[in-house]
């Protein structure tokens, strides 16, 4: 059995791991706010993009679209070049199956894959330390972010879209996938893949009514050049979506996660306190037995 | 009233700065050069540059920074995106100053990390904001 002395260290052990995880809890639901005002915030723009691509797009024509770079992000390309992934995973652990489920999710990717040509940019640590220790796959990565949560901003997700469109207009991609955590709640996470580039299948998914008829606007400079700029924002306002999203489902899980530490702490306290009473409580009887026993036999 | 007036939103990724603001000119640093703009404009979409742009709501008039972005006018709306925009009498010259100082120290130093990319992205921010900050010292004199 324990004694009094080990139970003592266990509980105090344990009570300063309490005061850590609820310490992070409480600064996790502190930055939660904030992450999903930002989220908030940042709908109306990527929502006011779409609009505007959509607008050029039907706007232009055919010719007009051939052979420009632009195209080249709007139409698919042959099928058998290089992939490309972009991966958002945390850059700190201890929240909860958040960085796990999502490295499951692009291991699973990666096998479907296997024998391709691979070229990943990849947002955070724990993603980052994932890839550095596979072996045997044909994989580069092309850039890598680590440190920017729970600060991402709007520069974070232009500096991808730029590393991601020279991958694009560097190697024959064939496509972009994006996996990353949304946040769908604050108890609950979805992991997400998506189609990146090439761009046509998710602007002409939207409702055609919606968007004006054509030969209205006067566009400075020429539609092409101008698509060409708007392009690589849109894609900057998609990423800076993803980032938020995925800051945000950290949060959640983190705060989740260190809530049912905090509990399970908790438990564990009340059960060793327990334990150490009836300790105690034992010894107490144990030296009055001996005492007792001890003057009977003097006194008689 | 009967005077015609535009409806302006200014909207950045982190953030609408307005919206909707019922305004009588505005000018926008297009791709090609200062661009006014009245009520009544053709539809229009243009590229932006970074720059200073301004409108005029009756007798008060203010002006703004912004980072690269594009201008959709339709039917007397006119939308802004950009980058980043600030209201000209927030951008604090003193601070616009250190930061530009910081980037290029940042950029001097040439450390290996990420750090390089964002102290060239605010570099160009703090050149905009102390082009605004001198601006508004010029016409406040």
């Amino acid at each position: 059995m324990a004694s009094l002395r080990d139970i003592r260290k266990h509980i105090s052990s344990v009570k300063s791991i309490k005061q850590i995880t609820y310490a992070m809890k409480m600064v996790a639901a502190a930055r939660i706010k904030r992450a999903q005002s930002a989220i908030l915030a940042s709908r109306p723009f990527a929502g006011e993009m779409d609009r505007m691509i959509a607008d050029l797009y039907y706007e232009l024509d055919e010719e007009d679209l051939a052979g420009t770079a632009a195209q080249e992000l709007f139409e698919g390309r042959s099928a058998g070049g290089t992939l490309a992934l972009v991966l958002v995973t945390a850059d700190k652990g201890l929240c909860g199956s958040f960085n796990t489920n999502l490295l499951k999710a692009a291991a699973a990717w990666l096998r479907e894959n296997r024998g391709r040509k691979i070229s990943v940019v990849v947002v955070g640590r724990k993603g980052r330390d994932f890839l550095h220790r596979l072996k045997g796959l044909d994989l580069e990565i092309a850039h890598e972010m680590v440190g920017i949560f729970p600060k991402a901003g709007y520069v974070h997700a232009e500096l991808l879209s730029e590393a991601i469109l020279k991958i694009y207009t560097e190697l024959p991609v064939e496509s972009v996938t994006l996996i990353y955590n949304e946040f769908k709640s604050m108890i609950s996470q979805r992991i997400v893949t998506d189609r990146l580039l090439p761009l046509k299948r998710h602007i002409l998914e939207k409702d055609p009514a919606t968007t004006r008829k054509a030969r209205e606007f006067s566009f400075e400079p020429g539609k092409t050049d101008l698509l060409r700029a708007l392009l690589p924002r849109h894609i900057g306002a998609q990423l800076y979506r993803t980032l938020l999203e995925s800051q945000a489902a950290e949060l959640a899980a983190r705060m989740s996660a260190m809530e049912s530490a905090s509990k399970n702490a908790s438990e564990l306290i009340e059960g060793l306190t327990l334990k150490m009473n009836k300790t105690r409580q034992a010894m107490i009887t144990t030296e009055l037995n001996e005492i007792v026993s001890g003057s009977e036999a003097l006194g008689g | 009233m009967g005077k015609k007036q535009l409806l302006l939103t200014i909207m950045t990724p982190e953030k609408t700065v307005l919206a909707d603001k019922p305004v009588e000119f505005v000018t926008i640093p297009a791709f090609g050069g200062e661009m006014g703009i009245l009520p009544g404009h053709a539809s229009f979409v243009v590229q932006l540059k970074e720059g200073m742009m301004h409108y005029k709501d009756g007798h008060h008039k203010e002006f703004f920074s912004v980072l690269n972005g594009f201008a959709e006018i339709h039917k007397d709306k006119v939308i802004v995106l950009a980058e980043a925009a600030e209201l000209g009498k927030e951008v604090n010259e003193e601070r616009a100053r250190q930061a530009y100082q910081k980037a290029k120290e940042t950029l001097a130093m040439r450390g290996a990390d990420m750090d390089l990319d964002s102290a060239q992205a605010s570099l160009r921010r703090a050149a905009v904001r102390l082009k605004v900050a001198e601006f508004r010292r010029k016409h406040k004199q």
